[in-house]
């Protein structure tokens, strides 16, 4: 039977026999390939990831550029970020832990006599129809990154860790992984709440996957690129995100939140589809978030966050010769 | 003097006339194959060898068991925590039963007892065979793998993957009476003439354990990563799938010495035996199933979902039988 995952899958195959499996079994760890396929298969599809954004955003960004930089290094970091989020250990971690807990919490709830929830229990409909389940698991969880986004706006601890990914005044394709570690643990731990909840099957539709991931890189562009007045209200566009990411809206009073589909800034009236390819960045986040190395952003952040869990005001940060926690507008 | 026909030339001819378009048209059955990575079950129609239906199952089917009277053919969806019941003969499915964590289950030879190996949550679960209602959990540390009983069903043997132990449960007094090391993460586990016989996958053979003590006895050489172990119908050969040297290798089950080795690639898994004397072999990493004929060597692959395991061979079904409501 025909299968569009099959090339990608045998690639994860190829890798794990010939590659994987061999270093495994010298270093006596086979008790890990089991883990290990699961991460082959995330690279791969990771690795497609970042060549397919890569061949697509890069002739949009040289077309019609929305910012021309005379020094671009500052997009460095960002290519890091990405391929740590889409191909190296952050898959791995997220597939392991993600697929032990919900072994072991769904095989708990069997144990109880309850069926562990899935969009499919509810609406036995769904089985057999991968797409329309896929696409529904969309939504749901579209809208709960929306509120976890939103959110991450709302809370001066929640931000000083977010800032990073606002900081980034040369914003790109590359820029939609640029994340705290601590900001990234806090998405995973929401993701699986909610995940746990309608009962996601890790890695069952890995091309959808991959598709969607591709929207979010191609929304932070550096390209003038509207779908629409139609189209922008159906899908997360560059110009929609951008607007979340302007000097005028880092902070809490951001507009745009949505990562896929803008229907719940629509919703939710945090919608703004009247401003064209703002400047972005975030002007009180310390420079070293913007043009600093992986690990300074890192530490960065974290002092960012002690200092926004310590409950510094602006005026204090200030008095200790300190930037802000955080901007409040 | 005696003539003797060249048995290599008549397995060869023997093989290639199986080979043959004409030949498949008159063979029968159907092939259950559990895709864990897809969700999914394949049946694969022996005659043509292609695939011709895919049924979907709610997570992740792993491995399979057949009730002692072959009525009921019990399939272990690990993610999905259930039992799917399904006719051995169409496939349909009759009914869903929730269990936790069925990674491997087996009925033991009695027919009194199912256990399922909940190999995410650490556990070994006996249930009673005929209500599949729960007897007795054992937490085991770790990864509860496979399994297989002493003949006469009065013991069922794990092997715990992540800890390199074994275990044996008395099905009489429902406790553990040994846990021993058996070498680096054993897998399968065969009763053979009297000991048991592990696959371990950290290593390049097989353990020859004492049943009553858990003691390793021998061990033997057949590849890097001996996985899986399987008896012939005709209880003359013992089949070990080595999935790091990508082999398939037949040990003379009485002497357990070396008969022939084969060239099986893409992670050799799980085995099921044709009336032909074929070897149908799940090959995890590429989506595929090796038939291997034993007597030429000669190899056939057939595509079906991602990373299929257990595999299921009901030489009397037929296409026709299929149930329309998969």
């Amino acid at each position: 039977m025909f299968s569009l995952t099959l090339p990608f899958d045998l690639a994860a195959g190829w890798l794990q026999e010939h590659a994987i499996l061999p270093v495994l079994y010298a270093l006596g760890l086979m008790n890990w390939e089991e883990v290990a396929f699961g991460w082959a298969l995330f690279a791969v599809y990771g690795a497609t990831q970042v060549v397919l954004t890569y061949a697509i955003c890069l002739p949009l960004e040289r077309w019609r550029p929305v910012e021309r930089w005379p020094d671009s290094r500052a997009v460095t970091v960002d290519i890091l970020y990405t391929l740590i989020s889409r191909v190296g250990l952050l898959p791995l971690v997220t597939f392991v832990l993600f697929y032990r807990i919900q072994v072991f919490l769904n095989g708990w709830i069997t144990d109880q006599g309850w069926v562990p929830p899935t969009l499919e229990g509810v609406f036995p409909f769904l089985l057999g129809r991968p797409v329309l389940t896929f696409l529904l698991y969309v939504v749901i969880l579209d809208l709960s990154e929306y509120w976890r986004h939103r959110l991450s706006h709302l809370f001066d601890w929640w931000y000083s860790l977010h800032a990073l990914h606002h900081a980034q005044r040369q914003m790109t394709f590359w820029s939609d992984d640029r994340n705290h570690l601590l900001d990234d643990l806090i998405g995973f731990v929401w993701f699986m709440v909610v995940a746990l909840l309608i009962g996601i099957p890790p890695m069952q539709f890995p091309l959808l996957v991959l598709l969607l991931r591709f929207v979010e890189s191609l929304s932070h562009a550096n390209v003038r690129l509207r779908f629409g007045w139609l189209g922008e209200r159906l899908l997360v566009s560059p110009r929609f995100h951008r607007a979340h990411h302007g000097l005028m809206a880092a902070g809490v009073a951001s507009v745009n939140y949505g990562g896929v589909l803008p229907w719940w800034d629509m919703l939710f009236r945090t919608a703004d589809f009247g401003h064209d390819y703002v400047p972005t960045g975030d002007p009180t986040a310390e420079e070293v978030l913007a043009t600093g190395g992986y690990a300074a952003q890192q530490r960065a952040g974290v002092k960012r966050f002690l200092r926004a869990l310590a409950g510094f005001s602006a005026g204090e940060a200030k008095l200790m010769g300190m930037p802000p926690p955080r901007h409040r507008r | 003097m005696r003539f003797r026909f060249p048995r290599h030339l008549l397995a060869a001819v023997l093989g290639l006339v199986c080979l043959t378009p004409a030949a498949r048209a008159l063979a029968h059955g159907l092939v259950l194959v559990m895709n864990s990575g897809e969700a999914s079950l394949s049946v694969v129609d022996m005659g043509s060898h292609r695939e011709i239906r895919r049924i979907p199952v709610l997570r992740e089917p792993h491995h399979w068991a057949l009730t002692r009277d072959g009525r009921d053919l019990l399939v272990g969806d690990t993610g999905g925590n259930e039992l799917l019941d399904l006719d051995p003969t169409s496939f349909a499915l009759r009914r869903r039963v929730p269990v936790a964590d069925p990674y491997q289950l087996g009925f033991s030879p009695d027919g009194r007892f199912l256990t399922v190996n909940g190999n995410g949550r650490n556990q070994v679960d006996i249930y009673d065979a005929a209500t599949l209602k729960l007897i007795k959990r054992f937490p085991l540390s770790r990864t509860p793998s496979h399994l297989d009983y002493a003949p006469d069903g009065s013991r069922v043997f794990v092997t715990l993957q992540d800890t390199a132990r074994m275990v044996a449960i008395d099905l009489r007094t429902m406790a553990v009476v040994w846990d021993e090391p058996v070498g680096k993460v054993p897998a399968g586990v065969i009763w053979l003439n009297g000991r048991l016989v592990v696959a371990l996958m950290g290593e390049d053979g097989l353990a020859v354990v004492n049943p009553a003590t858990g003691h390793v006895e021998r061990r033997i050489r057949t590849g890097a990563g001996a996985h899986q172990v399987f008896l012939s119908p005709d209880r003359k050969i013992l089949w070990v799938n080595n999935r790091v040297a990508g082999t398939t290798v037949a040990l003379d089950a009485a002497t357990l010495s070396e008969i022939r080795g084969y060239r099986v690639t893409g992670g050799p898994d799980d085995i099921a035996f044709a009336p032909d004397g074929k070897l149908w072999i799940t090959q995890r990493f590429t989506r595929s199933l090796a038939v291997l004929d034993p007597a030429t060597g000669q190899i056939e692959e057939i595509a079906v979902g991602r990373q299929p395991h257990g595999i299921f061979i009901n030489p009397n079904a037929d296409p026709a039988t299929l149930s329309a409501s998969n």
